[in-house]
């Protein structure tokens, strides 16, 4: 034998579908705003300078941005994680790129950078990335000397920009190695964190092309001995890889 | 007394699937499901093939093959899944108390034959499909091998590049001539990646220290997207290049170019 049960009535009915449409649109506005904020970046962004205009390799004239950045073997030099005296955003012994991690530039301009390089180095994992590729000439320029390329084995660093092909923006692929400091060069550093080394200083210039996002990081292996030495900060953006954004 | 509440069951199995095929919910279920089936069996064959990417080689053609066939002989399991529940939706009980449990289905011996064979010959299509696919590609790589172009593929976190010896260049974008056979040998700078050249139908680990190597016939030209497909690291998403399936003449005239700045693409 059966019991019946009288159906609810349509205005009850009505309501908890209402109530139930609200608590769902709340659930999800909830885990939006919570995935939209801790994904927010929180790096402070660097927006190249314009310095005037340039005729490049092409004969076209382009408008001419510049921007500065340095490589340091600790985060507390770089600044990249606050200007205090132990801001290292966690992590005192990874290198970092600073004060700046992420960089604005604007689309179809002659970029120049430059970067002085304060860390000491090793040998890359792929010596492919020891060349120069996708500056203006197919150079960098090293301490006032213009070069296509370094050794493997006299990489610090290197700044290597990508994006993803698939996407409606121009692609743009740019790699430059940066030179070690040796050990005599580094060696009041490492008595006193302090006293940075002169550091060596690279300048090279790329054309961007169209608006869009892309991601650079460091191809020498910086990080720890895990993931062949793309473990640690490797793994993290704000010290060995950052953004950049043309518009 | 509710519908529910009684069934005298037929004493045979198959008397009992006539009865449950002759009611009214279960034969509209069965229409809705042959209508559904027709859909699938429509957009597997003639609509799917569009949002795939486009074939530039043998492989992906076989790819393509087995992706849209699968997906029709598929079709009616879809179909009836579908109808079934858009019959539930349908007529639901709102307010009612639910049925008795159905009819034990393990004891109706042509349902369960039906479903153990229909799944054995769906997994003797796709291994036998699968080997024929393997072995074909396997003969016509060593057929082709003193004539194929060879690409040495390094996969690195989190960027590929690419060295072609035959032309002695280093490239960071993959480029090949359409109707020469190509040679992929891929390893890897650090972890594990894996190397897919996407419109290419081929993809295969690049492990460290350990050369694996894969073979494609291009047969068309067109656009290559290049993915890692092995979750790599901070980057992964970003691990991609382009590169182009080309004519032999613009082959020619790229490397030329590369070689012209060094050996180094720029």
């Amino acid at each position: 034998m059966s019991v019946e049960t009288a159906a609810p009535s349509k205005s009850k009915t009505a309501v908890g579908a209402l109530i139930a449409i609200v608590l769902g649109l709340a659930v999800v506005a909830g885990v939006g705003l919570t995935l939209h904020t801790v994904s927010a970046d929180p790096q402070p962004k660097l927006y190249a300078t314009k310095v005037g205009t340039i005729v490049a390799a092409d004969g076209k004239t382009y408008n001419h941005y510049t921007i500065a950045d340095g490589v340091y073997p600790d985060p507390i030099n770089s600044k990249a994680h606050g200007t205090t005296a132990t801001s290292d955003g966690g992590h005192p012994s990874w290198p970092s790129y600073g004060p700046y991690t992420d960089f604005v530039l604007p689309a179809n301009s002659y970029i120049t950078v430059t970067l002085t390089v304060y860390d000491s180095g090793n040998q890359l994992n792929s010596p492919y990335f020891g060349n120069v590729v996708g500056t203006v000439d197919g150079t960098a320029t090293y301490d006032g000397t213009s070069k296509t390329g370094l050794a493997p084995t006299e990489v610090e660093h290197t700044f290597t920009l990508h994006s993803l092909p698939t996407s409606t923006q121009d692609p743009l692929f740019v790699n430059v190695p940066l030179p070690l400091n040796t050990d005599a060069e580094m060696k009041a550093y490492n008595n006193d964190p302090t006293k940075l080394p002169v550091g060596h200083k690279v300048t090279f210039s790329f054309l961007t092309k169209g608006a869009g996002h892309y991601v650079w990081n460091c191809e020498y292996p910086c990080g720890d001995s895990t993931y062949q030495g793309f473990g640690a900060v490797m793994g993290q953006l704000g010290y060995m890889s950052g953004k950049v954004t043309v518009v | 007394m509710s519908d529910h509440d009684q069934e005298i069951l037929p004493p045979t199995p198959g008397a009992r699937v006539g009865k449950f095929i002759a009611r009214k919910d279960v034969t509209q279920t069965l229409l809705l499901g042959l209508f559904f089936t027709a859909v699938f069996v429509v957009l597997g064959r003639w609509v799917y093939p569009h949002w795939m990417p486009q074939v530039l080689t043998k492989q992906m053609q076989s790819n393509e093959d087995i992706m849209i066939w699968f997906t029709v002989i598929s079709a009616p399991i879809a179909g009836i899944v579908l109808a079934i529940a858009m019959e539930s939706f349908l007529k639901m009980h709102r307010g009612d108390t639910p049925p008795e449990e159905g009819i034990a289905i393990r004891t109706n011996t042509p349902v369960v034959i039906i479903w153990t064979a229909t799944s054995l010959l769906f997994c003797i299509v796709a291994i036998a499909w699968g080997i024929v696919a393997l072995n074909t590609d396997s003969a016509a790589a060593t057929r082709d091998a003193t004539k194929s172009l060879i690409v040495d593929v390094t996969g690195s976190q989190w960027a590929w590049s690419f060295y072609y010896p035959e032309q002695k260049i280093h490239t960071h974008t993959l480029n090949i001539p359409v109707n020469r056979p190509v040679t992929f040998n891929v390893i890897s700078d650090d972890v594990n990646h894996s190397f897919w050249p996407v419109q290419l139908g081929v993809k295969v680990d690049a492990n460290r220290l350990v050369t694996t190597t894969i073979e494609a016939d291009p047969s068309a030209t067109g656009p290559i997207d290049v993915k890692c497909a092995e979750l790599c690291g901070l980057y992964h998403a970003y691990m991609e290049t382009s590169g182009a399936v080309q004519t032999p003449a613009d082959f020619t005239s790229w490397v030329t170019s590369i070689q012209a700045t060094g050996g180094v693409q720029q």
